[in-house]
């Protein structure tokens, strides 16, 4: 690993200023992604800035929200009561991240910003776009964890992040800061599809940049479900998931004849992970709850509806099943209905 | 030679010893040689071919040379060279800091012209393909056999099965990674290795560096995993030696994860295309298997076909293939993985055929009850523990997606004895020293020669002190084959009875009686059949005087044998609408002859199935088809089991001392992968018949199963 040079900054404005540097300066969280980038030679940057220093609280905002900040470790997420209140999708997808010992080690900001699992991309040999290189490997090649949506090119990844997908879910926004002050992005936005001119990030933060919060808005009146297919128990990523979050109508207490309960979904948020190069929301499978009893039947409806646009690559149709199967889950659950 | 035998009633063998270095492995006081930090030492780097396939043009070392901390260099390749796999080595540096070494080693220029590479079976088999080799041909004639009259067995044969089946190249992911520590004094060298036979590194090194074999001196005391793959010094283990050499100085030479995938072996692939026959009754009529598989880089890749059952009938006609990746070594229980799936998968779709009982169908057609051949008791003992009445035929009709099924598979190995030497002390304050040149590969090897040495002297295993692990202890073959229990016990029974019998030659006369009426048990020498006629240990060795008693002994036939079997069961649950496959039970049926340690040997058989579980879901060398380089030389994307992953395993130890002892570190992983495909076929009713069972060949068969079926 190249030499690089350690900064611990103590406040936000010292850090964006030790990311100014004449060469290449990163944050550094857990460094559960970066110390592994830099071993393996994929970045080698001269400066590395410590911002595990940050903000590391979970706090009450005035309209009924919380803002997370951007050092609060993966297992204080997932072990945080408010948080498990307003936001179940969140605690679970913290819950299920990699191993306890990376949920020990990484932060919210780095899990949000850690760079894609490609093998193409970890692996020194292959210069890929995302490296600065002029092809993509997975299209020809071996692409059985790649993207399933938004397959246009140039780059076929899919988004690595548990968190962004509830926290685009959940209609998130985040707080950014940087040379000429702060901004608030919301989720959905922070994310980009690759093009050829920024293929190099997944995201809209620049170099300069760091995120410093996550701002949650009060939930409302809604059900929510989380749902991860995983091939191995531990220490692996998720093949498909997603979180749903359903805007309840407001009438309550009608029993349907099947006996559950007779609410209606006026309105749904379904994001989907690891199908990708952004968390994925789905439109169709949002239209396919709105309106709908929520019932094991509707799950099924919006699962083969999030899949309707599915344009998988030659080697990961499976996938799509995959991901069908994840929705109708993330439904039935939201509406209390066993899933295995 | 009725003079060695073992005792009729032991005290200690077969009882549940905990290993002796149980504790150190756990607090983290057991050196590996990861561990091993000398005076002054270095680390090496070894530069590698990113090329699966290319001739070396030049190779340029002045940058490197030049780099902060670098001590030495050096080429390991010329210019001309052809280079067979991605990771070849090419050349090395060794530098003061591991960090420093790395780097300088990317600054080692080697200038390559790629050539064509061929990285899967198909593309070698093709007509027109690329070639892994400018000088030899992309495959072989391999195994062929010929047995009874084919074609009478097909016309006995009342139904036909006609199938392709297959396994994968899975690597053999040692904890430990491969590598050395060298340490030169003038011509001689001291190697602390992690390896599986520290007699036969010796060798290679002596060999390779051109010193007499007595120069050098290797040592292992603990070794995190080998698998087969560990035995000679290697590339890496030269390469070390000679920076070594070079810089005047100990160099540490370990290997990353990534060469480690890459460089140190892996299990070869195997196919057959298989026809076969079975009467309208139930027995096996007549087999025809073409075989094929690929052990990488000019390396072999034979396996028994047809596995264990009895066809009267057979042809067997196998072709070596070879590829652009790194060389096969022998992976635990070689070949017998890949035959016993390629076999029974293929069982159980005879079994469906004449609407049988795997195990009925089975039993039918496994070879006769011998000491060699328990199968069939343990068909029917199995059985009975597992709950296989409660197993419903093909296809579980309960409603939902979670389908549950069982399978069961067979397996069989050797694990005989061999020339193993030992050397023991016995002193005058009465310890006992037993000295062995065999290691402990992890498989609990030191605490069954201090068992031996324990059970003869009549001592507990505490009062024996067993040095191993290093070549200035007598000569013990390499671990593998599962011959190491078989070779060392009796070696240390041997050499202790001997020790013994010196003993009593120096007690008798205090004890008034000849030598032959002496006992040793229970931490006493007495006279037998007059127990308080006698003398504690302690005393007894007093009369041993001011030279110790100090024996040699080695190896002698009758106190083992060769020759187990093995019947596992399996439980997994399928989710059809993820397609991910779930272990949830595994019953392993075992012999091993006379059970030495029962944990130890229960151990081995648990960490069997273990690795089975990973060959049968989740492990794959995934080569990228394109440029045929290892996208996944990781422990990411290359899968192992998690704790969460491995299912409740019962171990079943059948006990045969009557037989003596026989090895048991391969055997158990070797059937387990067979009775999970065939519990998930019993789930599903869809068969896949290649290994891993990914969800993706899941779900494509149980969508070929609704659309008209796999059979
Ligand atoms: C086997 C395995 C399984 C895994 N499974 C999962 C999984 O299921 N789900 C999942 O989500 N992750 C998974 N991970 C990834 C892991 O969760 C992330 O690597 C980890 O969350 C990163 O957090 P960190 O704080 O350690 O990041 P770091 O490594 O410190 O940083 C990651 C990146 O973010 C940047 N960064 C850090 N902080 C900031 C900031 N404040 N502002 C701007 N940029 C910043 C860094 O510069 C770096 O580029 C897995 C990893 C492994 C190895
Ligand atoms: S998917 Fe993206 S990261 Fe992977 S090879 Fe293609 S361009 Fe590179």
């Amino acid at each position: 690993m190249k030499a690089f040079a350690y900064v611990n900054p103590a406040t936000e404005k010292e850090a964006v200023a030790a990311l100014k540097i004449d060469g290449i300066a990163m944050p550094l969280g857990g460094g559960q992604d970066l110390l592994a980038r830099m071993k393996d030679y994929i970045d080698s940057p001269d400066r590395i800035v410590n911002v595990k220093g940050l903000d590391a609280t979970v706090t009450a905002t005035p309209d009924g929200g919380l803002k997370i900040g951007s050092a609060v470790k993966i297992v204080d997420l997932a072990e945080n009561a408010q948080v498990a209140a307003l936001y179940p999708a969140v605690v679970a997808a913290a819950g299920e991240v990699g191993t306890p010992q990376i949920r020990n080690q990484g932060t919210v900001a780095g899990n949000i910003n850690q760079r894609p699992r490609c093998w193409y991309f970890r692996n020194e040999e292959f210069v890929c776009y995302k490296k600065g290189g002029s092809r993509c490997f997975a299209v020809n090649g071996e692409n059985q964890y790649h993207a399933i949506f938004g397959n246009d090119g140039p780059s076929h990844i899919v988004h690595p992040s548990s968190l962004a997908v509830p926290f685009v879910a959940y209609g998130a926004r985040f707080r950014v800061v940087g040379p000429n002050g702060e901004r608030e992005v919301p989720a959905a936005e922070y994310f980009t599809m690759p093009t050829l001119q920024n293929v190099l990030k997944e995201n809209v933060l620049d170099d300069e940049e760091l995120l410093t919060h996550v701002i949650l808005p009060a939930p409302g009146n809604v059900k929510h479900g989380h749902y991860e297919v995983r091939y191995k128990q531990s220490h692996d990523w998720p093949l498909a998931f997603a979180t749903v979050v359903l805007m309840m109508s407001a009438a309550n207490g009608t029993t349907g004849a099947n006996g559950t309960s007779g609410n209606t979904i006026r309105s749904a948020r379904v994001v989907l992970g690891a199908v990708a190069p952004v968390p994925w929301r789905s439109r169709p499978a949002e239209e396919a709850l709105a309106g709908k009893p929520l019932s094991e039947a509707t799950a099924a409806l919006a699962g083969e509806a999030a899949v309707s646009e599915a344009k998988p690559m030659s080697g990961n149709v499976y996938k799509v099943q995959i991901a069908k199967t994840a929705v109708k889950r993330a439904v039935m659950r939201a509406a209390g209905i066993k899933t295995v | 030679m009725a003079k060695y035998s073992w005792p009729e009633k032991p005290t200690l063998l077969g009882t549940p010893v905990k290993r002796l270095d149980g504790p150190d492995k756990v607090t983290g006081r057991a050196r590996y040689t990861h561990d091993i930090n000398r005076p002054g030492m270095i680390y090496g780097k070894i530069v590698r071919s990113p090329y699966p396939h290319a001739k070396v043009v030049s190779i340029d070392l002045s940058a490197a040379e030049k780099a902060p901390g670098v001590k030495a260099t050096l080429a390991y390749m010329k210019p001309g060279d052809e280079v067979h796999y991605q990771g070849d080595p090419v050349a090395a540096v060794a530098a003061d800091t591991e960090e420093r070494a790395r780097d300088a080693a990317r600054l080692v220029r080697v200038r390559y012209d790629a050539l064509p590479q061929v990285s899967s079976e198909a593309q070698a088999m093709a007509a027109d393909g690329p070639k892994w080799s400018t000088t030899q041909p992309n495959t072989r004639a391999g195994q062929r056999a010929e047995t009874g009259d084919l074609e009478a067995g097909f016309r006995q044969a009342g139904h036909i099965v006609e199938q392709t089946y297959s396994t994968h190249v899975i690597t053999h992911v040692c904890l430990e990674t491969h590598g050395a520590v060298c340490e030169w004094d003038g011509d001689k060298l001291t190697a602390w290795v992690s390896t599986q036979g520290v007699h036969q590194c010796a060798q290679g090194f002596a060999q390779a560096l051109g010193i007499p074999q007595t120069n050098v001196r290797v040592i292992t005391q603990y070794m995190g995993g080998g698998f087969g793959s560990k035995f000679a010094p290697d590339s890496q283990g030269i390469i070390c030696a000679k920076l070594a050499k070079a810089a005047k100085a100990p160099v540490k030479l370990m290997l990353d994860r990534k060469e480690e995938h890459l460089d140190t072996g892996n299990r070869p692939s195997a196919f057959a295309k298989i026809r076969a026959g079975v009467s309208s009754g139930g027995k096996l009529t007549a087999f025809d298997g073409q075989s094929w598989g690929t052990g990488g880089a000019g390396a072999g890749s034979g396996f028994p076909l047809p596995y264990l059952y009895q066809f009267p009938n057979r042809r067997r006609v196998h072709t070596d293939v070879y590829i652009n990746a790194g060389q096969q070594r022998a992976m635990r229980a070689p070949g017998h993985p890949q035959g016993c799936f390629l076999t029974e998968i293929l069982m159980d779709e005879l079994a469906d055929r004449v609407k049988m009982d795997p195990v009925e169908f089975r039993i039918k057609n496994a070879p006769p009850l011998a000491p060699n051949a328990q199968w069939i008791k343990y068909f029917q003992e199995g059985a009975k523990r597992f709950g296989w009445d409660k197993r419903h035929a093909t296809g579980d009709p309960t409603p939902g997606p979670i389908k549950t099924g069982m399978g069961v598979s067979a397996h069989l190995w050797g694990g005989a004895g061999r020339g193993s030497q030992a050397h023991v002390d016995l002193m005058s304050d009465g310890s006992v020293v037993v000295k062995c040149g065999t290691q402990d590969i992890g498989t609990g090897t030191r605490t069954l020669v201090a068992i031996v040495a324990a059970e003869t002297f009549g001592l507990p295993v505490s009062a024996v002190k067993p040095e191993i692990g290093d070549t200035i202890y007598p000569f013990s073959g390499g671990s593998g084959g599962s011959t190491t229990a078989a070779s060392v016990t009796p070696a240390i029974r041997t050499t202790s009875v001997n020790a013994l019998d010196q003993l009593f030659a120096k007690v008798a006369p205090t004890l008034g009686v000849t030598p032959d009426q002496l006992a040793a048990e229970g931490g006493r020498v007495f006279v037998r059949g007059n127990n308080s006629k006698g003398l504690s240990w302690k005393d007894a060795c007093k009369l041993i005087g001011t030279e110790p008693i100090s024996v040699d002994g080695k190896w002698e036939d009758g106190l083992s044998s060769s020759g187990t079997s093995g019947v596992q069961f399996a439980e997994a649950e399928v989710d059809i609408e993820t397609g991910v496959v779930r272990v949830k039970r595994i019953l392993a049926m075992q012999d091993c002859g006379l059970i030495v340690d029962k944990l130890t040997a229960e151990s081995q058989a648990y960490g069997g199935v273990i690795a089975a579980i990973n060959f049968a879901l989740f492990e794959d060398r995934i080569l990228d088809r394109v440029t045929g380089q290892m996208v996944n030389p990781n422990m990411e994307w290359y899968l192992l089991a998690g704790m969460s992953d491995v299912p409740k395993i019962d171990i079943v130890l059948n006990n045969m001392p009557e037989r003596g002892v026989i090895g048991i570190g391969e055997p158990p992983t070797v059937s387990t992968a067979s009775a999970i495909a065939n519990a998930v076929r019993n789930a599903t009713g869809a068969t896949i018949r290649s290994l891993p069972l990914h969800p993706h060949k899941v779900l494509a068969a149980l969508e070929q199963e609704r659309a008209g079926g796999t059979n």
